[in-house]
This record gives C-alpha cells, sequence and structure tokens, in this order.
C-alpha cells in the first residue's frame, strides 16, 4: 500500500513537472528584437549606486535626456528612442545579471555605452554577446583588449585605449620633462598592464614603479606608496588607476609634503569623485592629465553649449565630464542608428558602424577609428593642465592633438579637425 | 532504493524536457535554482541535521568557486576535474572550520561563521593571483557542437547544473536517511544522550562541518560557472543571509524542500522587479527591495514557521488524519 502511494506521487510530480515544461513556451519571433514602427530600444549597465557611483551614475539620465530631446524633435527615422538603464554597482557579476535581464527580459535592441573593463569582459564572454550578435556600441571604456575585431566583433569602443593613452604620455614625458626622475603607481590588473606595456614599448623607464592591486585603497596603502616615491626621489610621477586610489595618493602626499608633478592617467583624475571621497580639489592644482574632450566649462565649444542647453532643458544636472559623455554617446548613438538605415536590423547597425562610424560627428578632438578592421573610437589625446577647482586647460594655452594606436605605431601630433556639431545638435546623416 | 534511482532519472528527464520548451532567461534561471538547491542541501545537512548553525556558506561557496577556476585556468583542466577540485578544497576547509566550530555552539558559532562570511572573500582582493575585485573568468568552454548550433550556452551550463544538483541530492538523501543522518539527529537533539550512547559528538559535528563545506564548495563552482566570472562579490554576506532564508523556507530540515527554497531565492529579483514597476522610480527600488523581501521573509519564516512551511503543512495534515 505504501509503495503504491510513493509510486503514485512519484508520477504525479512527474507528470505536473512535464506538463508545465510543455505549456511553457518561447515568445513569437518579431522582425528584429527590440525594434518597432514607433520604437528602439536600448539598454545600458552602469553603477547607479556604490562606491564607484559617483560621476557615473550621471552618464545614464545625460544619455536619456538627449534622446527625450531627439525624440521630441521626430526621432530617428519617426521610432523614438527608449533606453533602459541597469544599476550593476559597477561589479561584474550584477553586470551580468543585469545584461541577462536587458537582452533576455528586456529584448533590448542594443546595449550603448556599457562601463567598466572587467564587467564587459565578463558580459561579453557569460552573456555571449558576439554569439547573440548583439551590437554593444561606445563602451566606456580604454582597454586595448577589445580593440580585437575577432574577438570582439560585435562591440565598438569610443575611448582612446589606455595603451595609446600611455604612449602618448610617454611622447609628452619625452618631449617636457626629460632627466627627471619617474615614478609610476599602477593597477595591477588589463587596466594598469595595457599601460606599463605601452611605456615599456616607448622606451620611458621608471625609477620607481608601484603596482597595486584593483579594490579600495586605504591611506595606510598610500602611506607606503608615497614612502617608496619620496625614497626613490621620483619628481614626477605617473598614476594609471582609478579615482578612487588617486584620491588617498594626492591627500597623503599633500599632509607629508611630498609634490612631485603628478601625471594622471585620464580615469583616474576626475575632482567630482575627489570630492565625493573627501578630498580636496585642490589637490589637483598642477596636475598633468591626458584629455579627449574639451573642458565642460568651455562654453566657446559648440557641443559644450549646445549639450548644457539640452541638460539645462532636460536633465537638471550639474553639466560636468561625465554629462558632457553621456550626451556625446547619445548624439553618436543616434548617428549611428540614423546610418543603419529605416530597416533597422542588428546586422545593419554594425555594417553601419564600420563603413560610417569614422565619420561621426563626436564632441572630443581625435579622430576616430572605426572601420571593417577596427573597432575603436577614438584615437587620441591633448594634455592638460588642472586648476585649483580641477578644470583643465591645455597644457602650453592651446590644444596639441596627438594620436596614435594601441600597438606599435608612433605618437604623432595631428592637425585633425573634427567634424562640425550638427546643426540645433540634431543629426541628419544617413 | 530503486525507487529513488528512478525518480531521480524521471526528474532529469523532465528537467531536460522543460529546459527544451522554455525561453533562455527561463533556462538561465534554472540553472541558477540548481546551483541554489545544492547551496541550500548544504546548509539542510548542517543545521536542519546536525544542529550546526552556519552563517558562513557564501564564504564556503567562494573557497570552491575559487578552487575550480584556478584549476581551470592554470591547469586548463576538463570541467568534472575543476568541479572535483572545488568539492576536496572546500571539505578540507570544512574540515578545518569544524575542528574549531566543534568547540563552539549557538550564537558563537554563528559569530564565527559570520565573520568568515565578511572575511574570506575579502582576503581576495589582496592577491594578485585571485585576480583582485574584478575576479577571475571561468569559462567552461562553448557546448559540444554535437548538441547542435541552436544549443546555447546557457542552455549548456542548465545541463551541467541539474545534473550535478541531481547527483548531489541522490548522495546528500542517502547520507541522511543512513546511520549518519540518524547520527546527526541523535547528537542536535541531545549531545549528552548521544554520547553517553557512544557517539562521539565532536567528531561527528566536524564530518558534517565536512560534508556540508563539499556541497557548498561544489555549488559555488556551480555559480562560478553560471556567471562566468569568480570575485570577492559575487559570494558577499548578502548570498550568505539569502542562503540561509532559502533554508528556513525550504524546511531546515527537509531536503525536498531544499527545490522550493531555491525557486524562491531567484525569483526574489523577478518580484523586486515587478513590484518597483508597479510603484514607481524602478531604478531606486530596485536597488534595496530585493534584500527587503529577503529579510521580511526571514522574519516572518522564523516567527511563523521556524521549521518551513514544509513542516507546518505536514503538521496540519497529520493533525486532519488524527481528527
Amino acid at each position: 500500500m505504501i509503495r503504491k502511494t510513493a509510486r503514485k506521487r512519484t508520477w504525479f510530480v512527474a507528470a505536473l513537472l512535464a506538463s508545465a515544461g510543455l505549456f511553457a513556451s518561447t515568445l513569437p519571433a518579431n522582425a528584429e528584437t527590440g525594434v518597432s514602427s514607433s520604437e528602439i530600444k536600448l539598454g545600458i549597465t552602469l553603477p547607479l549606486t556604490g562606491a564607484a557611483s559617483p560621476g557615473y551614475n550621471k552618464i545614464g539620465n545625460a544619455m536619456n535626456a538627449y534622446f527625450k530631446y531627439v525624440n521630441e524633435n521626430g526621432g530617428v527615422y519617426g521610432r523614438k528612442i527608449t533606453l533602459i538603464q541597469k544599476n550593476d554597482e559597477y561589479s561584474p557579476q550584477l553586470s551580468i545579471a543585469k545584461t541577462n535581464e536587458l537582452i533576455l527580459k528586456d529584448k533590448v535592441f542594443a546595449l550603448v555605452g556599457p562601463l567598466g573593463t572587467a564587467n564587459f569582459t565578463a558580459v561579453h564572454k557569460s552573456v555571449g554577446i558576439a554569439k547573440r550578435k548583439v551590437p554593444s556600441l561606445f563602451l566606456n571604456t580604454g582597454f586595448s583588449g577589445f580593440a580585437s575585431k575577432k574577438n570582439y566583433p560585435t562591440s565598438f569602443t569610443i575611448l582612446p585605449s589606455y595603451a595609446m593613452e600611455a604612449k602618448i604620455v610617454a611622447q609628452f614625458i619625452k618631449e617636457n620633462l626629460t632627466g627627471k626622475k619617474l615614478g609610476l603607481v599602477y593597477q595591477n590588473d588589463e587596466f594598469g598592464i595595457d599601460a606599463l606595456g605601452a611605456f615599456k614599448d616607448a622606451g620611458v623607464k621608471f625609477d620607481v614603479s608601484i603596482p597595486y592591486t584593483s579594490g579600495t585603497q586605504s591611506a595606510a596603502t598610500a602611506q607606503t606608496w608615497v614612502s617608496q616615491l619620496a625614497a626613490g626621489g621620483a619628481q614626477v610621477v605617473v598614476f594609471f588607476g582609478v579615482t578612487s586610489a588617486t584620491a588617498p595618493l594626492l591627500a597623503v602626499s599633500a599632509a607629508a609634503k611630498y609634490a612631485p608633478q603628478w601625471i594622471l592617467g585620464s580615469v583616474g583624475s576626475d575632482p567630482l569623485t575627489l570630492r565625493a571621497l573627501g578630498v580636496p580639489v585642490a589637490v589637483l592644482n598642477g596636475a598633468l592629465t591626458p584629455a579627449g574632450n574639451p573642458s565642460p566649462n568651455d562654453t566657446s565649444d559648440e557641443y559644450v553649449k549646445q549639450f548644457q542647453e539640452i541638460n539645462a532643458k532636460y536633465n537638471n544636472a550639474d553639466f560636468d565630464d561625465y554629462v558632457l559623455q553621456g550626451m556625446n554617446i547619445g548624439l553618436m548613438t543616434v548617428q549611428a542608428l540614423r546610418a543603419a538605415g529605416r530597416n533597422l536590423t542588428r546586422a545593419g547597425l554594425i555594417r553601419a558602424m564600420e563603413s560610417k562610424g569614422s565619420s561621426f560627428a563626436s564632441v572630443a578632438y581625435s579622430p576616430l577609428g572605426y572601420s571593417k578592421t577596427s573597432n575603436v573610437g577614438h584615437t587620441g589625446y591633448y594634455m592638460a593642465v588642472m586648476d585649483a577647482k580641477g578644470d583643465r586647460k591645455p597644457y602650453g594655452g592651446s590644444v596639441v592633438l596627438y594620436t596614435t594606436d594601441s600597438a606599435k605605431g608612433p605618437v604623432v601630433k595631428s592637425n585633425f579637425k573634427r567634424p562640425a556639431m550638427p546643426a540645433k545638435g540634431l543629426p541628419t546623416n544617413s | 532504493m530503486r525507487k529513488k534511482i528512478l525518480l531521480f532519472i524521471v526528474l532529469g528527464w523532465v528537467l531536460l524536457i522543460v529546459g527544451d520548451r522554455v525561453d533562455e532567461l527561463r533556462v538561465y534561471q534554472g540553472a541558477q535554482i540548481a546551483m541554489y538547491t545544492i547551496a541550500l542541501a548544504s546548509i539542510v545537512l548542517l543545521t536542519g541535521y546536525s544542529g550546526q548553525v552556519s552563517l558562513g556558506n557564501g564564504a564556503m561557496m567562494a573557497v570552491g568557486g575559487y578552487a575550480a577556476a584556478l584549476t581551470l585556468t592554470n591547469l586548463q583542466t576538463p570541467i568534472w576535474f575543476a568541479f572535483l577540485m572545488a568539492v576536496i578544497a572546500a571539505s578540507l576547509f570544512g574540515a578545518l572550520l569544524g575542528a574549531a566550530a566543534a568547540r563552539l555552539s549557538g550564537p558563537y558559532l554563528a559569530g564565527t561563521t559570520l565573520a568568515l562570511a565578511v572575511g574570506l572573500p575579502a582576503i581576495a582582493n589582496q592577491f594578485t593571483f585571485l585576480g583582485g575585485e574584478p575576479g577571475i573568468l571561468f569559462d567552461v568552454g562553448f557546448p559540444p557542437e554535437r548538441l547542435g548550433e541552436d544549443f546555447t550556452q546557457y542552455k549548456w551550463f542548465f545541463w551541467i547544473a541539474s545534473s550535478i544538483a541531481l547527483v548531489a541530492l541522490f548522495i546528500t538523501s542517502n547520507i541522511l536517511s543512513s546511520r549518519f543522518g540518524r547520527t546527526w539527529q541523535a547528537v542536535r537533539g541531545n549531545a549528552l544522550a548521544a554520547e553517553l550512547a557512544g557517539v562521539n559528538s565532536s567528531r561527528w559535528k566536524i564530518l558534517a562541518f565536512t560534508i556540508s563545506s563539499a556541497l557548498a564548495g561544489l555549488a559555488g563552482a556551480v555559480f562560478a560557472m553560471n556567471i562566468s566570472l569568480v570575485a570577492p562579490g559575487a559570494y558577499s554576506l548578502a548570498l550568505s543571509f539569502a542562503l540561509v532564508t532559502g533554508a528556513v523556507l525550504a524546511g531546515i530540515s527537509s531536503l525536498p524542500g531544499v527545490a522550493f527554497g531555491a525557486l524562491i531565492l531567484v525569483a526574489i529579483p523577478e518580484v523586486a522587479d515587478a513590484l518597483a514597476g508597479r510603484l514607481g522610480d524602478a531604478d531606486k527600488l530596485n536597488n534595496y527591495l530585493p534584500g527587503l523581501i529577503v529579510s521580511v521573509l526571514l522574519i516572518l519564516s522564523v516567527i511563523y514557521t521556524p521549521n518551513g512551511p514544509g513542516e507546518n503543512l505536514r503538521k496540519l495534515r497529520h493533525k486532519r488524519k488524527a481528527h
């Protein structure tokens, strides 16, 4: 009797599970995922909360503000853009979960502006971005590994690579700071190692070289760095890390009255993050940094002026580098969608990026490198000097643009003139 | 025994059919459910049977995850070997912890394991070979080509995770219904009485910690496979708490309940998402709602169903039968 009841129960459970499986069905296929006659759905993962969020959490809203502006002016061939933002707290595992939601649940057409090297490396592998053929436009990371068309066939970066940045800094040191004792502090992962390789190739040798493991850095750790740098007599210190590590380094140095010529990598010199971490922005005074965009306070720049107007009307956030970057990603996204044509497909968008991407209007001074063989965005920097408010001006008074590649190509001074901002900030390209 | 084997084969077959019929997001969630099932089984064994409270199962999962990832990355071994190493590393670690834990009980044990859950994953930040905060990629490779072009990566994860979960549950259920399970229950019920009956309670507690950690380590490796990554943030304190909640909801001493507990843990973010969507300002709410739901569920179940809803249902059924 007991055996009979148990068997009955087993079969009941099996039948129940089987029927649940049979009833569950996949969603019907449509013309192109995330595109309807009236809407284009795009997705972004970024840190909206957590330690890395100050500044970065403004990018999504800035993009959204620009898309609202475009939507109110007719959208992209009549389709309105919807941007879905997901908070990944800058952690790779959350990035994976949230990107899964974007692609499998929200069914976005493409990813735009996802942030972080480790995050996107993990997402690309885990979610299978290339295999699913999901376009991932304007990755906000400078890791030169993403420059591989073979490994990342549907992804396109926007920032110059860390290798390019290091090569340009190396050239600058050779031209302007020869004979000085050099120090280097770098994050010991793809980010810093990318730079380290480029410095080696450029023949720049550091008298003191300090690697550190990524993560939150304490004042005590920074103290050991400063002691090593000071003991080695470093007169110029190059820093390749994130701002949360720059903060204790500069704060401890200021307290110890150690004042070398700082050269801070582009991602490690954000005044807003420094302020959020309780470090006075004044410590940045006189620091050099490679920069791609004009200062967000430069209202004589046509891009900055237009974006500031859009920000005032649709976003109302303090206009800084992050808002500028977010709006610019919006501008480039709209150009890419237009270039892909009225019959919008994922494959068409990737083709458009490859064939027309290099001619897009963008706020950054350097040329865009998109082509059939390259998925690299901007390819150069100018050196800027920061003031006590964290604002930057071109070193020497005017922009001297250097361009290069992530490999062994030379660093050259460039006379490139970026395309003009489209009238009223609304692209009309096709 | 034959009946049990048959049940697991049927379950496997049903999972195979279900995996073929549902969309990819559900397949991915299915792999997560399988992972949580193994993790919750480790808590049921440790807390439900041997009576030792551990808040550090997330840390044990981290040991397993890192062991598997380091094996896979550095030795380029087959996947099964990486999982085996996860089990071995976590059980060794569990044995060490068990030796210390056998001297502790109640809140002291909970406190020690809690400290472990906080501290252990953070160690990875200090060592470059553990990948720091970004962690190490865990790449089990693409599914075999003979499964066809349409066979997705997530379906591959689902197959692996479900198979491992079924085997792990089968072994665990046999252990629990054997002399081991009965001895642990005796130690949990009254350690002194068990000692008088000739049971070395410390040794049995250490054994429970070892086997439970092996299961947690295996779950950690499956977790790493599902997200293709091991990173300190993945094995957070929140994970340890979620596991305890899942185990309480499953019925702390009920092995069949673990699948239900796992299902709830995977469903919580979905429910939070839907709730946040209705309440407006989804972005902000979404950050905090899952944690809130986990906490509320834990408090409610401790008050109303301390041994899990399964236990209450069983009692209700017995009452009805008695009438």
